[in-house]
């Protein structure tokens, strides 16, 4: 008999704590990587199992619950590393992961500053527009990325949600190679921002208390561009053909001028061009420009050059971006000694 | 007779069952800092109405026995709620072994002699594996006597 009355009760607190559990969990929302949802209810009850005059008995305790407010925390990211640019440069763009690590959905005003301390130069915020969103996803700014427009397009992230953001700046002429120059972002809450702990009443998701966590609602991170000068290795060389088969520079020799030029260090050189007017005391062979073997026409045509009667007399070749990839581009004319 | 008898005792039993001489509160609470008079701050435990992911809760298991016997074999249970994460070292009960089920209240054992399967290997089960925690009175409570257990768990 005893056994049967011990089964009993043991079955009473089984189908209890059943019942508590199926409570728990019809109240309780979904636990995100960020933290437990705003709005769970978390309920928590204790069982005593005794023993009395032989009898065994269990309790139930009140059921004690709490609600889960809102966090509020921002993770800014820098993307970017150091990006190497050009004295100059336009709309160079640095690129930073905005993360919820609250527990809500949180929208967030973006800002941006390029007087920053600790480096050497201010970059030059892009106008009208010098923050935009990664819209294509490409990591790079490009036509098609949307501007960021304060108070139409904020940010809205839910828990653990992630935006990629750019922001653009032009380079100053006054930087020397090496220079390091930062420019930040910055990512508040529209919630509140603030000490870390200070509670924002009834302003969480569904009305719950906001409560502004270890980021304060507010992240700077900065982001670095690199000046590097790229530099260039220029040589002219000249071989003296005379009429009689020799070397001499005597009237009615030929001169045959080759230019090397070649980047030799990181970055590009952009629409580069080797302008070389020809002494005066020589003329110029007509069709004796070639690039890197292949003819150059005299005439100014749309090719890659040509003999420049416009002002002093002058061979004009454009090489167009050169990197260190390009190898050693080889210019070569010739005039005769008049 | 006989049968009357065994009528009588679960009668007696059930009547028992029903006055639940051992009273048990549960308390949640979290801890909030606060500037003394003196103008140092400190620490102390208010009522947990609303937390944050990462806050702390700190729960107390109040049990008397407000029946005239004493009551033997007391054990005590608490789950660890779905979102909470136990605080490893903080079960403290006095008079009591403590116990852990990894295994959502079918088995316990001491912590250190626990283990969890994972990826088809075994392990020493770490705070974040408990489900339950059960506190295990070495002597009877007596008549009018009361007990606390207490534990804290971190909220995910």
């Amino acid at each position: 008999m005893e056994t049967a009355i011990r089964q009993h009760a043991s079955a009473s607190a089984r189908m209890r704590r059943a019942i508590l559990t199926y409570v728990c969990c019809a109240f309780s929302g979904p636990v995100g990587a960020v933290g437990t949802a705003v709005g769970t209810i978390i309920e928590s009850t204790a069982t005593v199992d005794y023993v009395l005059g032989g009898t065994p008995q269990t309790t139930v305790s009140n059921t004690t619950t709490f609600l889960v407010a809102e966090r509020i925390d921002v993770v800014v990211t820098p993307q970017s590393g150091q990006v190497v640019v050009l004295v100059n440069d336009t709309a160079r763009a640095l690129l930073f992961t905005i993360t919820n690590t609250g527990n809500g959905t949180e929208t967030f005003l973006l800002a941006m500053n390029s007087i920053v301390t600790g480096d050497d130069f201010d970059p030059l915020p892009a106008s009208p527009d010098a923050i935009f969103f990664d819209t294509d996803g490409s990591g790079d700014f490009n036509s098609g990325d949307v501007a960021y427009n304060p108070g139409a397009n904020d940010p809205v992230l839910t828990a653990d949600q992630s935006v990629d953001v750019l922001i653009v700046n032009d380079m100053p002429g006054a930087v020397a190679d090496g220079d390091l120059g930062r420019s930040e972002l910055i990512a508040t809450s529209a919630t509140g921002s603030g000490v870390p702990g200070t509670v924002v009443a009834g302003q969480g998701d569904g009305g719950t208390d906001a409560v502004i966590g270890t980021s304060g609602g507010e992240v700077t991170e900065f982001g670095e561009y690199l000046v590097q000068e790229v530099s260039i290795d220029v040589i002219k060389t000249q071989a003296v053909t005379d009429p009689s088969g020799g070397t001499e520079p005597v009237v009615g020799a030929t001169i045959t001028y080759t230019i090397t030029v070649a980047v030799v260090s990181a970055g590009t050189a952009t629409t580069g061009w080797v302008s070389d007017p020809i002494p005066t005391w020589t003329s110029f062979v007509p069709n004796s420009i070639t690039l890197n073997g292949l003819a150059v026409s005299d005439a100014t045509d749309g090719d890659v050059g040509e003999y420049d009667l416009s002002g002093a007399p002058t061979v004009v070749v454009r090489l167009g971006d050169l990197t260190l990839a390009d190898g050693l581009q080889t210019v070569v004319f010739q005039v005769t000694i008049d | 007779m006989k049968i009357l008898t065994s009528l009588i005792l679960i009668l007696a039993a059930v009547a028992a069952a029903a006055q639940e001489p051992l009273e048990v509160q549960t308390v949640v609470q979290k801890q909030e800092t606060f500037v003394n008079d003196a103008g140092e701050t400190e620490r102390r435990l208010v009522a947990a109405d609303v937390v944050v992911p990462g806050e702390r809760v700190f729960y107390t298991i109040t049990f008397t026995n407000s029946g005239d016997e004493p009551a033997d074999n007391v054990v005590i249970t608490n789950p660890i709620a779905a979102g909470l994460v136990y605080i490893d070292g903080t079960a403290f009960g006095p008079g009591a072994d403590i116990q852990f089920s990894v295994d959502d209240g079918r088995s316990f054992a001491a912590a250190d002699t626990l283990t969890v399967t994972e990826d088809g290997q075994s392990r020493a089960a770490q705070a974040s594996d408990f489900t339950h925690i059960r506190w295990v009175m070495r002597s009877e409570l007596a008549a009018g006597a009361q007990a606390t257990a207490r534990f804290a768990a971190i909220l995910e």
